[in-house]
């Protein structure tokens, strides 16, 4: 089972399919870092997301990019419901953290339940057919699904490193999520940034359930299932950073399919859970890489009576 | 005075309530449970087989009935669980006071089967497929046939008259997918062929590439995959993407247009079990399925699941019949003497069944297959 091309065709099939994986993941991240809410009604947002997208492509027969920028204004819109009529109002009656808690879980199953309401239950995908063609790369099947979905979320990450970065509002993001009573005291309005952050959220998990959603039939429930990789690859990857996150993702998901050459297949999900007991319980801050040592050259010169020899 | 009065009172209110008892003990209606899933993530498939067994009711009951006689269905969730299951039977059973229902999916049908037994009230299972079934108590009886049925079928076709030496089975790793795997690969072996790779995948995956690359490297001439309508689909479609284009085999889960939509070539040579005869087997399968599209605009989820829903009713109305012809009180204990005595079943759209000393049914299996584009008749086994 050590074949070069069995080895090559499950590191890129896990290496593309982390794409959405790392989006939920960094969206859950982020909403973490900034709001420090664990946000299980990401979920909610997912959903919300997807099925804006297939009422845009399957029922109003949009074309596929009008059903994704649809797809985003449903999550983007749902964020925005979370966060006005949910945390917003827990925030104002200084709801414990506990609470919080238990207002996302809920959240996200009475989206769910409202969903299955009106949707149904059968699964579904955004496009009729969820058949990609493939190309032979050196032997790797690699499918029309596979590049435009890594392309996108390495765009995702770049534009949300550049916007943290350089933008105005990323700093803001940043000050808050550092110490958000300063960071107000310094002038910044602290419900707008956490706004932008619920909303920056819902895009990024939009843009993942629109990938996920042209390769896998999804249910009301299944963003559920899907967050708890999110939340697996935020722990692991560090509580309050993003691109830990991100690799993290990756990782989980090239460690789970790759298990495959190893193990029984009947043991991957017991494989991908053990492997986080274990870390979690070794690492509960997450893997943190080794600190660079600061080997700073300082010559001091040694201070010498600059006179004339009478103090002065 | 007084006190006469109200003796005499209190013997006459006592008198009229007993025969008012006494006439309403007399059926005016016979009752039957049925316990599917409305909600959660079955409930595609139940709300369908529902309005089977509901067409049904109202045919029996315009065609008279239990002779003269209404024939009602009570309808309970129990959202595929066996835990809310146990709920809806034990109402059904205590407060409905019934004496025979319909359920379906293993995991209820065994959850509830200790309560049909102790209540000595009858549990046809009608869908459910898991091979224990044919051992769950006296009282429980399945209308379907059992998983080893088909999936013996296909294994022994391939194997026989496909004439395939190497088989892959891949397979979910739940009750569904379990069972009927081992099933598929001690009757392909005994047929006389080699499974040359034997793989689970996770009830919650979504990739399959590691799965589908062992069976690919174990060169199988025809692969078995037993998952659920949830990620089949993908499985066959990941299965054509990685190049293995060999005849995939199915049960009868994924027999549905919606397959070929999402698929569409990679559809081609993708076999699936049918328990039922298809539209192009009987002029009343016929009817049944344009009913589907005039009424509801499509046809309906699980065909062959709806067509024994439809039965069900049908079967029920024959012993509640012969028990009100005799004048036997209709409890489930008699109802089970009476279905025994009776045996063999004439139903409208999946033909005659005749229960076995198992408390299961043997029927015909009918393979059908992908051809351009279209689900095609392939053959008939066991008829």
């Amino acid at each position: 089972m050590f074949d070069l091309a069995v080895v090559s065709q499950i590191l890129w099939t896990s290496f593309a399919t982390s794409s959405y994986f790392v989006l939920f993941a960094v969206a859950f991240a982020l909403v973490l870092k900034v709001n420090k809410v664990f946000n299980f009604a990401q979920a909610g947002v997912m959903t919300c997301g997807f099925y804006a997208a297939y009422v845009g492509v399957r029922m109003l027969n949009l074309p596929g990019y009008a059903g994704f920028m649809l797809g985003i204004a449903g999550g983007v819109a749902m964020s925005f419901v979370l966060e006005y009529f949910g945390f917003a109002v827990l925030r104002q009656r200084k709801a414990s953290a506990m609470f919080v808690f238990i207002f996302t879980l809920i959240a996200s199953q009475f989206i769910a339940y409202a969903v299955m309401m009106i949707f149904g239950t059968w699964p579904t995908t955004i496009f009729a057919s969820m058949f990609w063609p493939v190309t032979l790369v050196g032997g790797i099947a690699v499918s029309a699904w596979d590049m435009p979905a890594i392309t996108a979320t390495v765009t995702v990450l770049a534009a949300l490193w550049a916007f943290l970065k350089y933008s105005r509002n990323g700093q803001f993001m940043l000050a808050v999520a550092d110490n958000a009573d300063l960071a107000e005291l310094y002038g910044i309005q602290k419900d707008r940034i956490l706004m932008m952050s619920m909303l920056l959220a819902g895009v990024i998990v939009s843009i993942g359930m629109f990938l996920y959603g042209t390769r896998a039939q999804v249910q009301a429930s299944a963003a559920t299932e899907l967050m708890l990789f999110a939340v697996a690859a935020t722990i692991l990857g560090g509580i309050g950073n993003i691109w830990g996150a991100a690799i993290a993702a990756v990782v989980l998901g090239v460690v789970q399919n790759s298990s495959i050459l190893f193990i029984p297949s009947a043991w991957q999900g017991f494989l991908l859970f053990a492997f986080l007991f274990f870390a979690i319980v070794l690492f509960p801050s997450g893997f943190r890489l080794p600190e660079r040592r600061n080997t700073l050259k300082r010559t001091v010169v040694a201070p010498q009576a600059l006179t004339d020899g009478k103090g002065h | 005075m007084t006190k006469q009065w109200g003796l005499k009172s209190t013997v006459g209110l006592a008198l009229a309530l007993a025969l008012t008892t006494g006439v309403t003990a007399q059926q005016t209606s016979y009752k039957f449970g049925l316990a599917m899933p409305l909600t959660g993530g079955q409930a595609t498939y139940g709300n369908d087989q529902v309005k089977a067994a509901e067409w049904a009711v109202d045919e029996i009951n315009k065609k008279g009935g239990i002779n003269g006689k209404k024939l009602e269905m009570i309808v309970l969730d129990t959202q595929a669980d066996p835990q809310v299951g146990i709920q809806a039977v034990n109402r059904m059973i205590s407060v409905d006071k019934v004496a025979v229902f319909v359920t379906a999916w293993s995991g209820v049908v065994k959850a509830v089967a200790p309560i049909a037994n102790d209540n000595k009230v009858v549990e046809l299972s009608v869908g459910a497929n898991s091979p224990d079934i044919s051992q769950l108590g006296d009282y429980v009886y399945t209308t379907f046939p059992l998983a080893d049925v088909d999936i013996r079928a296909v294994a022994n076709y391939s194997a026989k008259d496909m004439g395939k030496k190497k088989a892959a089975v891949l397979f979910i790793n739940n009750e569904t997918g379990i069972g009927s795997a081992t099933v598929y690969r001690d009757t392909f072996t005994k047929a006389g062929g080699q499974v040359v790779a034997y793989e689970a995948y996770d009830q919650k995956a979504t990739d399959f590439t590691g799965p589908l690359l062992k069976i690919r490297a174990a060169n199988p001439e025809i692969i078995h995959l037993q998952g659920l309508v949830a990620e089949s689909p993908q499985v066959i479609a990941q299965a054509r993407q990685l190049g293995i284009t060999v005849p995939i085999t199915s049960y009868s889960g994924i027999y549905n247009q919606k397959l070929i939509e999402q698929l569409g070539a990679a559809a081609e040579n993708v076999i699936a079990t049918s328990l039922a005869p298809g539209v192009e087997d009987s002029p009343l399968v016929k009817d049944y399925v344009d009913r589907w599209v005039k009424d509801v605009g499509r046809a309906p989820n699980g065909l062959p699941y709806t067509q024994y829903l439809y039965d069900a009713p049908a079967l029920i109305a024959a012993v509640f019949t012969s028990l009100d012809k005799k004048g036997i009180t209709p409890t489930g204990e008699n109802f089970r003497k009476e279905m025994l005595a009776i045996k063999s079943f004439d139903l409208p759209l999946t033909g005659k069944i005749t229960f076995s000393e198992d408390h299961t049914v043997n029927k015909p299996v009918y393979l059908v297959e992908v051809k351009n584009g279209k689900w095609t008749k392939k053959a008939v086994v066991g008829q």
